[in-house]
């Protein structure tokens, strides 16, 4: 039988070997613990939102905090959005990002494609949005067991694109040095989402008011309409997915599309036959889409130009019709960069 | 020793044989266009469109004299016929389509050789600023 081995101080070395591990991993974490926002607001209302933070560390260091949000492209947010903060580490407020910043851990990306690169556009349904990244004004420098709470105060100009829209606004934060990682070191009652970065989706936000027509990034739509944002000198696809809702073309083999175009000069031209120039090409289980050059499609001189479009989906005999949120009115898109 | 002095004598015969050749550097060939293209893929925002619309009726050709014609037009980066130039002959980055009645175009040209083939990359914005196109063209034998 060994003897049994009896350490002098067997205390005190287990007490200098938890501090070792603890200082040789390092338990993070950064949280956003709540948001408040309206429900809603007007086209060109300023939105102010706030994000509560929570941060804390066990080991020092000194970094800037980055501040993402999510929006839709239209409303220009580097333009549109300015960020102030408030915590136990002091005040101070957020400037852009500059788009020549690579983050760190973002293989060789800046902060907005290493943010699309990782968290999408966030469940939204529309690929128009777009990640727009701030920093602090200054680093913060935290010690040791630093707890750290403190409040992110957004105000974002809504709506510059002039159109209505239900959209999931999202936000990170992050620090300069460790951008999406995680070490798996992480405080108890927090996630590896939580420790160096921490992504929150908020609810639908509704924009009301502007004279464009309502942009839906929250709801499946019966048509989508791909790039968001086009001219009619551009290759646009219209898709159909009669799998959002049980319509009158539910179980029709083929669907066509069915359009009235409006030109800068005012005329209407129609195109609403079911031959292969309007069928719209089977892609998935009850998926649909037809791609067009809008100015070849209505059959326009050079000098004009399609402004909008109204169109409807058709069956083969022509018959039945699905339009705007299944109703008789039809869906429209208005041919515009903005 | 005479076979000696001999074998010195045909050594020094060799070497004095050899004389310096100089090799002028070979002049890179012009690049050139002329002919008949077609479009063999096309991309909108990085998303490959090739097989969603027809391209294949589209004909883009350059002549020996300057010209350049549209056959079946596209949403591209002029919609008339006209001029074309390279920035550079032999080296060319920029390709430069003046419609006629129109402004000058200029675009970056990228001219890889696939599997043997020569190819034209030509990207473009027809539409809103945001819609990036590049039609890859290769000639129409």
């Amino acid at each position: 039988m060994l003897p049994r081995l009896r350490i002098k101080g067997q205390r005190i070395w287990m007490l200098a070997a938890l501090l070792i591990v603890a200082i040789i991993f390092s338990f993070c974490h950064i949280k956003i613990t709540k948001v408040t926002i309206p429900a809603s607001a007007k086209v060109g209302d300023v939105v102010p939102i706030q994000l509560d933070i929570d941060v804390s560390c066990n080991s020092d260091g000194s970094d800037k905090l980055i501040l993402g949000v999510l929006m839709p492209k239209g409303w220009k947010g580097t333009q549109n959005l300015t960020a102030t903060y408030r915590g136990s580490k002091g005040d101070g407020s957020f400037v852009m990002t500059p788009l020549s910043t690579l983050a760190p851990h973002g293989d060789g990306k800046n902060w907005p494609d290493y943010m699309r690169a990782t968290f999408g556009i966030a469940g939204n349904l529309i690929d128009d949005m777009e990640w727009v990244v701030m920093q602090s004004d200054v680093p913060f420098t935290y010690g040791n067991n630093d707890k750290i709470t403190g409040s992110i105060f957004l105000k974002l100009k809504v709506g510059a694109d002039d159109n209505p829209a239900l959209v999931k606004l999202a936000y990170v934060v992050a620090n300069t040095t460790n951008g999406f990682t995680s070490d798996g070191n992480v405080d108890a009652g927090y996630g590896p989402t939580a420790e160096y970065y921490n992504e929150y989706i908020g609810d639908c936000f509704t924009v009301t008011g502007g004279s464009g027509d309502l942009v839906d990034f929250c709801n499946p739509q019966l048509t989508t309409i791909s790039p968001p944002k086009s001219l009619d000198n551009d290759l646009v696809t219209i898709t159909f997915d009669s799998n959002v809702a049980n319509t009158a073309l539910s179980g029709s083999s083929e669907v066509y599309l069915c359009a009235t175009g409006t030109t800068n000069d005012g005329k209407t031209i129609i195109v609403c036959e079911q031959t292969s120039k309007t069928l719209m090409k089977l892609t998935g289980r009850g998926r649909y889409e037809i791609t067009l050059w809008p100015r070849s499609f209505f059959g326009i001189n050079d000098s004009q130009t399609v402004t909008n479009m109204t169109y409807y989906i058709r069956d083969k005999s022509g018959t039945k019709q699905v339009g705007y949120g299944n109703t008789a009115a039809p869906f429209t898109y208005k041919f515009k960069c903005g | 020793m005479n076979r000696f002095i001999l074998f010195i004598a045909a050594c020094i015969c060799f070497l004095a044989s050899c004389k310096v050749e100089e090799i002028a550097p070979v002049a890179e060939a012009p690049k050139n266009l002329t002919g008949r293209w077609k479009i063999v893929k096309a991309t909108r925002n990085g998303t490959d469109i090739t097989n969603v619309f027809d391209f294949t009726q589209f004909r883009l050709r350059f002549d020996s004299t300057g010209n350049y014609m549209l056959e079946n037009r596209l949403p591209f980066l002029v919609n008339a016929n006209g001029k074309y130039a390279l920035d550079d002959p032999e080296y060319p980055f920029k390709l430069t389509l003046t419609p006629e009645g129109g402004s000058a175009v200029t675009t970056s040209l990228n001219y890889p050789t696939s599997a043997g083939v020569r190819l034209l990359n030509l990207s473009f914005v027809p539409g809103c600023e945001l819609n990036a196109y590049i039609y890859t063209l290769s000639r129409d034998n």
